[in-house]
């Protein structure tokens, strides 16, 4: 039994650190640009599918192809930001969303026509294709890599958000664009960098799920958004620390609701967030929501 | 008159450690032109919002016409006769300055949730709406879309809004910010002769001392969440507190 | 353009679609239908966005509400066509009023959340519970028996049907906006706590809007699973209800007549499309890019801006 419940724990911390990568380029482009970004998954889906294709070229070094492949989504990034979504922070909210929804119908199909619109096994990584013995029963260490490598990305994070001078900026930008404006910030040029370092996250993240889901399929990027919407809408729009643990909440609710509820895992995520939107729209950490 | 329109017990209201309404109590009678005034920050608009209901109060009680309103939705408030108009333009700007009246109106003719005769077939709605309209001089403007009209037909369409919803009591929040002394004096004799005719009691927020002595019947002094002075204008005039309260403001 | 004209425009829709009833062919049948399922979807839940300034992510659970209450009546109760219908929509109006009382109390981008949560929540029910909804197989094998005595199983009599329906629902949108509800929920859209302080319950009348819209929505629902003879349970995932969102977008959001224009340009343009390319979606999405980069407003907003009629000048101006 208390095998069964670490093991089941050990799932949810990955899944929902692989969550957490996503969520965390989401809320910080959100936090920063007010826009919900639906093609966010795009960039993961496109970080994933670029690390599998340099993968496959670079002689199977995959610490190579992770870190060129978001690399090359960032470029894909920066075109969205710079000539597409730069145009549309001004008007109504349904054009916002919209407009990044496109790019999800664009480059679901763009992936279909460059990689084909079935499944690709991906390979796995030499040094942590193995498992682990814990507790008695085998754990794969790549997952134990990935529980490890959510909370750096998020010490890195708040490294740079509270501690460097770039953060600062970040930070007075989100808080009050005009001010930060009238402060001599180069709004534009940093809602540039900051679209292009969340689109970086998010493709790290997909470069990671490489190894992990084993499979790659052209609608990965919409199933992972919507639950880095539930975690980012339950830790607060735009707070980080909202969303890592949110994340944590998704990642361990529904490894535990697959096991024990199953008919009921996706119905607990959404009335969670549900209850969270209708109880403390701001979200649990909504005292960041500024943020 | 045994009941006072509206009766505020104990209110008070704070944002953290800041008390924008420390144990307020007064009484409004019907027919008095009543202006509130006071320093940045006294918490004019706060006394608005909580009375009107857009904030709610953290103690405190407040009736109107003698019933507990403390914590009626804007709306019920709205439909008991306690209206309010806005400091900055607050109007539907890309609807005709005729539909702009018209909501107010169709809510109070309890016509609003028809939902299937066409809205021009209310054809005492229309007239009802013509009659604000000419109230407040925008008969000429019915159709124009109130985006369109100048800063100070807006202020005016501002107060038809509030006028139409046939409010007993209706607070004015600075009414004749950012007009010009045209239209300022156009808008004052409008209070005026509204105010006289007896059917709404007015209530204004104003920094402009010259509006809030030459208008009222009777000034009240807000300082830090506090009522420290009220009564007729040479009365509040004279006070010694008020002017010290002021001393080093900025008086508009 | 004068308001006879667009009477004269609506008569000659009118006659050629009784036109395309009695002699067009199957694949013209069948894609005429779609786009007037599609625009009792799209002109009802317009009737949210445009009108009422809500964006929803949860119509396409209530569209399958309809396909679902429809379909399970149809199989386990009556093959009647117009209760069945009647069931359909009832249910879908129910589901609208549940999610909608919570929804309605927030705004913006909190209202698009929640009704993505509790659309999503239905979707799930539908997803795992197989033994009453056929799981991922959906429903199957709904009969069409005839309706009042008069045969429907064919797609030529089932058309006539779909008309009707249409054009009621083309006439009762039509009326609703051009009514007291109407305009005040044009005055929620533009300004909901002016609207507040002109004594009305607002929320009250959003969760009218929602539950009114949603009703069109499990019209098409129904009528689509009687059409195709099957309930999809992917119809009650959120990127469904996107696809009202696009059709009254690239037809006009401010518009009556945007959502219909919409919903032919969709269905049109999807057809054309496939017949070149898998991707439809893709050259969708480029479309969709074009629209909201250039074009907002859509057909019809830049058609009216064309014709030079001012808003303000309609009768009735509200848009």
């Amino acid at each position: 039994m208390l095998e069964s419940f670490v093991h089941v724990c050990l799932a949810g911390l990955s899944k929902g650190m692989f969550i957490w990568l996503v969520a965390s380029g989401l809320t910080l482009i959100f936090g920063v640009l007010g826009v919900l970004n639906f093609a966010h998954g795009s960039f993961y889906m496109l970080g994933a599918y670029f690390c599998f294709s340099l993968l496959s070229h670079l002689g199977h070094n995959f610490w190579l192809g992770l870190i060129l492949g978001p690399l090359f989504v960032c470029l894909v990034g920066y075109v969205v930001e710079r000539y597409f979504l730069r145009y549309v922070y001004h008007i109504d909210l349904p054009y916002q969303l919209l407009l990044t929804f496109a790019f999800v119908l664009i480059f679901d199909d763009l992936v279909k026509v460059v990689w084909g619109a079935g499944s690709i096994g991906s390979p796995s990584v030499a040094g942590l294709s193995g498992s682990v013995r814990i507790l008695g029963r085998l754990f794969p260490s790549y997952s134990l890599f990935i529980i490890l490598v959510g909370p750096l990305v998020a010490l890195g994070l708040w490294g740079l958000l509270e501690k460097t001078w770039a953060g600062r900026i970040i930070r007075a930008a989100s808080s009050d664009r005009e001010m930060a404006s009238a402060l001599g910030v180069r709004v534009p040029a940093l809602f540039t960098a900051v679209f292009v370092f969340g689109t970086w996250l998010g493709a790290v993240g997909g470069g990671l799920a490489v190894p992990y889901v084993g499979l790659l399929t052209p609608g990965m990027g919409e199933s992972i958004i919507i639950d880095a919407f539930v975690v980012a809408v339950i830790g607060g729009l735009g707070s980080l620390k909202g969303a890592f643990l949110g994340a944590l909440i998704i990642g361990l609710l529904s490894s535990f609701g697959t096991r024990f509820l199953p008919t009921f895992d996706m119905f607990l995520t959404f009335i969670l967030m549900a209850i969270v939107l209708l109880w403390r729209p701001q979200g649990f950490f909504g005292e960041e929501a500024a943020r | 008159m045994s009941e006072p329109l509206l009766r505020v017990e104990n209110l008070s209201k704070a944002f953290g450690k800041v008390v924008t309404a420390n144990g307020l109590n007064f009484e409004l009678k019907a027919g008095e032109l009543t202006s509130i005034i006071g320093p940045n920050g006294a918490g004019k608009s706060t006394l608005i919002n909580v009375l009107s209901g857009s904030l709610s109060a953290d103690g405190g009680r407040i009736f109107f016409e003698g019933q507990d309103i403390t914590q009626l939705p804007i709306h019920r408030r709205v439909q008991r006769g306690l209206c309010r108009s806005f400091q900055v333009v607050n109007v539907f700007p890309h609807l005709s300055v005729f539909q702009n009246v018209e909501i107010p109106v169709l809510a109070v003719a309890r016509r609003a949730h028809h939902f299937f005769r066409p809205v021009g077939g209310e054809a005492e709605v229309a007239d009802m709406v013509r009659a604000v309209l000419e109230r407040v001089g925008l008969a000429g403007q019915a159709q124009t879309p109130a985006s369109a009209l100048s800063h100070g037909d807006q202020r005016l369409l501002e107060v038809g809004i509030a006028l139409a919803a046939r409010p007993k009591l209706l607070f004015l929040d600075e009414p004749t910010a950012g007009m010009n002394p045209v239209e300022r004096v156009d808008i004052l004799q409008n209070i005026r002769r509204l105010s006289a005719s007896g059917e709404t009691t007015f209530v204004i927020v104003e920094h402009d001392m010259d509006v809030v002595f030459s208008l009222s019947d009777r000034v009240m002094v807000l300082h830090r969440g506090g009522l420290i002075c009220d009564g007729p204008p040479d009365h509040v005039k004279g006070d010694g507190q008020v002017r010290e309260c002021y001393l080093g403001e900025e008086v508009r | 353009m004068s308001r006879a004209g667009v009477y004269l425009i609506y008569g000659l829709a009118a006659l050629a679609l009784v036109a395309i009833g009695l002699f067009a062919g199957r694949f013209v049948l069948y894609l005429t239908m779609r786009v007037m399922l599609l625009a009792i979807f799209a002109l009802g839940y317009n009737l949210l966005l445009g009108r009422t300034g809500l964006l929803s992510f949860g119509h396409g659970a209530l569209y399958a509400a309809g396909a679902y209450g429809l379909g399970l009546f149809n199989l386990h109760v009556s093959h009647d066509p117009l209760l069945g219908l009647l069931v359909g929509v009832a249910f879908a109006a129910l589901i609208a009023l549940i999610i909608g009382f919570f929804c309605v109390r927030q705004t913006e981008i909190y209202f698009a959340m929640l009704t993505l949560a509790f659309g999503m929540m239905f979707f799930s029910l539908i997803w795992n519970l197989r033994e009453v909804t056929g799981g991922d197989d959906g429903l199957i094998g709904i009969s069409r028996a005839p309706l009042l005595g008069l045969p429907i199983g064919r797609d030529y009599q089932f058309y006539f049907l779909v008309l009707a329906c249409f054009a009621l629902a083309v006439w009762v949108i039509h009326r609703i906006r051009g009514s007291a509800f109407g305009l005040v929920l044009a005055g929620i859209r533009e300004n909901h706590q002016r609207t507040s302080f002109a004594g009305i319950p607002v929320k009250n009348y959003r969760l009218a809007a929602f539950v009114v819209s949603g009703a069109f929505a499990g019209l098409a629902g129904s009528l689509a699973t009687l059409l195709e003879s099957n309930a999809n349970p992917f119809s009650a995932h959120w990127s469904h209800s996107a696809e009202p969102v696009l059709v009254s977008l690239m037809g006009g959001l401010q518009t009556f007549s945007g959502p219909l224009v919409g919903s032919v340009i969709f269905v049109v343009l999807r057809e054309v499309i496939e017949r070149f390319t898998e991707n439809w979606m893709l050259w969708f999405g480029v479309i969709l890019l074009a629209i909201i980069m250039g074009l907002r407003g859509g057909v019809m907003g830049g058609l009216e801006k064309r014709l030079g009629r001012a808003r303000a000048a309609r009768p009735g101006g509200a848009s």
